[in-house]
């Protein structure tokens, strides 16, 4: 017997399972409904914090990948909370994709600037303790950037840490990765649109698809060497 | 099993409640000029007195007179239903003064037929009343029981018809016509009238007279009449010096709020309804022309509703209490009056594999805590905080926040599309447009950018018969390009202003 494994047996007799690896779960995760997504990362996992990141005024895909997962989730009959900083939330886009709107409680928040996102934390808060939701999200989607690089980084980890503990996922949109490492996931979205129709005659013409590409910025259960892209299309409602 | 109360001469016994009820005593109604004996007890037939004698001939009698008072027969019933409602949610009010209580299921909690009349007699009894009490298996023998015999009478199964017989054919309460037909036949009680043949009842009284042999013989069952339940159930208490403070007030609120919810458990129900009503002291000292130490009053009125029924008094406490933390009464409260409306307890099953949904009166407390933060409405008087609900318009952006449904509705089978993130409120803009009325250049929100491709117009319109409701606008679908980024967005031009607005952002 080598001189490790001697060393090895003595530690294991002392300690019993001090040299085992311990073999983290893999979490559980909600499907988003966007077959490429799912596929890619598997979903957005429960208990866990998911920053999904766009800049500001620009077309990404993250309300609509917000819907589907909305939609998913409602169509399990679980409950499901929106805490809207900025009060953008379409109800009728909602009801197109799916979503069952008697199982969202949404959390309009209308004052501008960070008056807004103070009360949209605070509700977030106040929901998390309560529980029984499946999903929990925050869209801070359209605050100005230069607001969420206000929000300490205890406030983020707050989160992180009081998620752990429940079987609910929390999705926070933000302008840019506010939340770094205590995200579990962290999806950063573009776009590109495609038109039909006559360039000329502008009735004629209509957005026909877009294209969205989602990078996977970081994620806990699937360590990408490099950053991982997943192209999705998503059609308006008329197409 | 049902049990009967029976209050003999209830009139009487309502008038003199919690006073001796030895004295010969006669009621008395009717015009001032011709008032008449209505009711008396045994002491005051004893000596003379019988329905129907005039003012001066009772008083030949020597009996006490008083004036009947129905508000007082009132009290007496609903003290008398507080005390059926002890033993069982399910009563009948046969007549004023005669109860009849569904007693199914009650041997295993109470014990014997002959303990539950014990109890029972004792209830009644506490509460001032002298009573027959009678057990039976049917609603009509207990209640012919109860009114024939003195004291608790029980009658197991099967007994009916024997212990019966004895009594008088008057106790079936029939019309005098029947009544004096029943005599002239020499039927005098019960076990007469059940000895008859039934088809020659049938032949000369019709179903009716069957009906009464049926009753005689103890042999009717039949489905109790339920007794209506209180519109409201209210509670109330005057403060000895007014409450400024709301930590203070909560502790009054409290004490109310368990005794109503107390009244509710025993009567079996639930409220989702509380009308808080609160008598404020306004002093008048703030105006220097009134006269010092002169105050009114006047009221603050809240209400708390919830979508389920509860029956616990700290979910309607902390939800009375963030209430009146946002709508704070103006001056200090004098008295308060909290009104609940019952409802009937909504059971639900539970299970293992359920999925996750938060309980809906902790749902209700956090909406409320909620509220504390954002406020309640916005400028169209729509909830901050609710389930969005879709309206039957083709307004845009036409939807209201509701409170949380009991029953969630169905949704369309999920499919992902291009979603709008709107503006509230639309942004106004700057847009020029080419010879084809189409946008070339936008510029909003401190931002300018070239059109690169735009698809319209779409028009719309509605509520044209209404001025002040009146919608019409060209819609149009535009490609911009910002720094180096596709942004897709939902313009519109108001056709009454002629002015552009953004309504939202395809993402």
């Amino acid at each position: 017997m080598s001189s490790i494994a001697i060393i090895r047996s003595q530690v294991e007799c002392r300690i019993p399972g001090a040299l085992t690896i311990y073999q983290r779960s893999a979490p559980e995760v909600f499907p988003t409904g966007i077959q490429a997504i799912d596929c890619g990362i598997g979903g957005i996992p429960k208990g866990a914090l998911t920053q999904i990141c766009a800049p500001v005024g620009i077309t990404s895909g993250r309300t609509s990948l917000l819907l589907s997962l909305l939609a998913q989730v409602t169509g399990k009959e679980q409950f499901c909370a929106l805490v809207d900083a900025t009060d953008c939330f379409d109800p009728e886009s909602a009801g197109v994709m799916g979503v069952c709107l008697s199982r969202v409680l949404w959390v309009r928040c209308i004052q501008h600037g960070m008056k807004g996102v103070e009360q949209a934390f605070k509700a977030a808060d106040i929901l998390i303790q309560n529980g029984g939701f499946g999903l929990i999200a925050i869209d801070l989607g359209n605050v100005d950037e230069k607001l969420v690089r206000k929000i300490p980084l205890t406030t983020w980890f707050r989160f992180a840490r009081v998620m752990e503990a429940l079987p609910t996922a929390l999705v926070i949109l933000l302008p840019y990765s506010a939340a770094q490492s205590c995200a579990e996931l962290t999806l950063n979205l573009g776009a590109s649109a495609q038109w039909s129709g006559t360039e000329t005659v502008s009735h004629t013409r209509l957005i026909s698809r877009v294209e969205f590409n989602a990078e996977v910025g970081r994620t806990r259960t699937k360590k990408p060497v490099q950053s991982a892209s997943i192209n999705f299309t998503v059609r308006p409602q008329w197409a | 099993m049902f049990g009967c109360i029976h209050v003999p001469d209830f009139a009487v016994q309502a008038a003199l409640l919690r006073e001796s009820k030895i004295l010969p005593v006669a009621l008395l109604d009717g015009p001032e000029s011709l008032l008449k004996v209505v009711a008396c007890n045994a002491s005051a037939r004893s000596a003379g007195v019988f329905i129907g004698m005039t003012k001066p001939q009772a008083e030949i009698c020597g009996v006490r007179l008083i004036k009947r008072v129905q508000k007082h027969e009132d009290a007496a019933q609903a003290e008398l239903m507080d005390g059926a409602y002890n033993f069982s949610p399910r009563i009948e009010v046969t007549s004023p003064g005669t109860i009849i209580i569904d007693l199914t299921g009650s041997e295993r909690l109470l014990g014997t037929g002959k303990t539950i009349a014990q109890l029972i007699l004792g209830e009644v009894t506490k509460r001032g009343f002298e009573s027959n009490i009678a057990i039976a298996g049917n609603p009509d023998t207990a209640h012919y029981a109860a009114r024939g015999f003195k004291g608790i009478t029980v009658i197991g199964p099967g007994d009916e018809a024997q212990s019966l017989s004895k009594l008088p054919v008057e106790v079936l309460g029939v019309e005098p016509e029947v009544l004096d037909v029943l005599h002239a036949w020499g039927i005098r009680d019960f076990k007469s009238l059940a000895a008859l043949p039934p088809i020659e009842l049938t032949e000369r009284l019709g179903q009716y007279g069957l009906h009464l042999q049926r009753l005689a013989r103890g042999a009717v069952m039949r489905e109790l009449v339920p007794a209506a339940l209180p519109a409201t159930f209210q509670e109330s208490t005057e403060l000895e010096e007014p409450i400024e403070l709301l930590e203070p007030l909560a502790f009054g609120l409290n004490r109310l709020l368990e005794q109503l919810m107390q009244c509710l458990v025993e009567k079996s129900l639930a409220t989702d309804h509380i009308e808080i009503e609160l008598t404020l002291e306004v002093h008048s000292d703030r105006d220097v022309n009134a006269p010092a130490c002169s105050s009114t009053l006047s009221t603050h009125q809240r209400t708390v509703k919830l979508p389920v029924p509860t029956q616990d008094a700290k979910v309607l406490l902390k939800l009375a209490q963030l209430d009146l933390a946002a709508h704070p009464p103006h001056a200090p409260v004098k008295k308060i009056k909290i009104q609940a409306i019952p409802a009937r307890i909504r059971f639900t099953q539970t299970g293992l594999f359920q999925p996750l949904a938060p309980e809906p009166a902790k749902l209700e407390i956090t909406m409320a805590r909620i509220r504390a933060v954002v406020g309640e409405t916005d400028s169209q008087k729509r909830n901050l905080v609710g389930f969005p609900a879709l309206l039957d318009s083709h307004r845009p952006d036409h939807f209201q926040v509701v409170p949380p449904s009991p029953k969630p509705g169905n949704s369309v089978e999920p499919s992902t599309r291009l979603a709008l993130r709107r503006f509230r409120p639309v942004i106004p803009a700057r847009v020029e447009v080419n010879a084809e009325q189409a946008p070339v250049w936008i510029g909003f929100s401190r931002r300018k950018a070239r059109v690169t491709c735009s698809s319209g117009p779409w028009r719309g319109g509605g509520q044209w018969w209404d001025a002040a409701g009146e919608w019409l606008r060209e819609e149009w679908d535009i490609n911009l390009t910002l720094d180096g980024h596709t942004a897709l967005y939902r313009i519109f031009r108001d056709l009454a202003t002629r002015k552009w607005f953004v309504e939202g952002m395809y993402d």
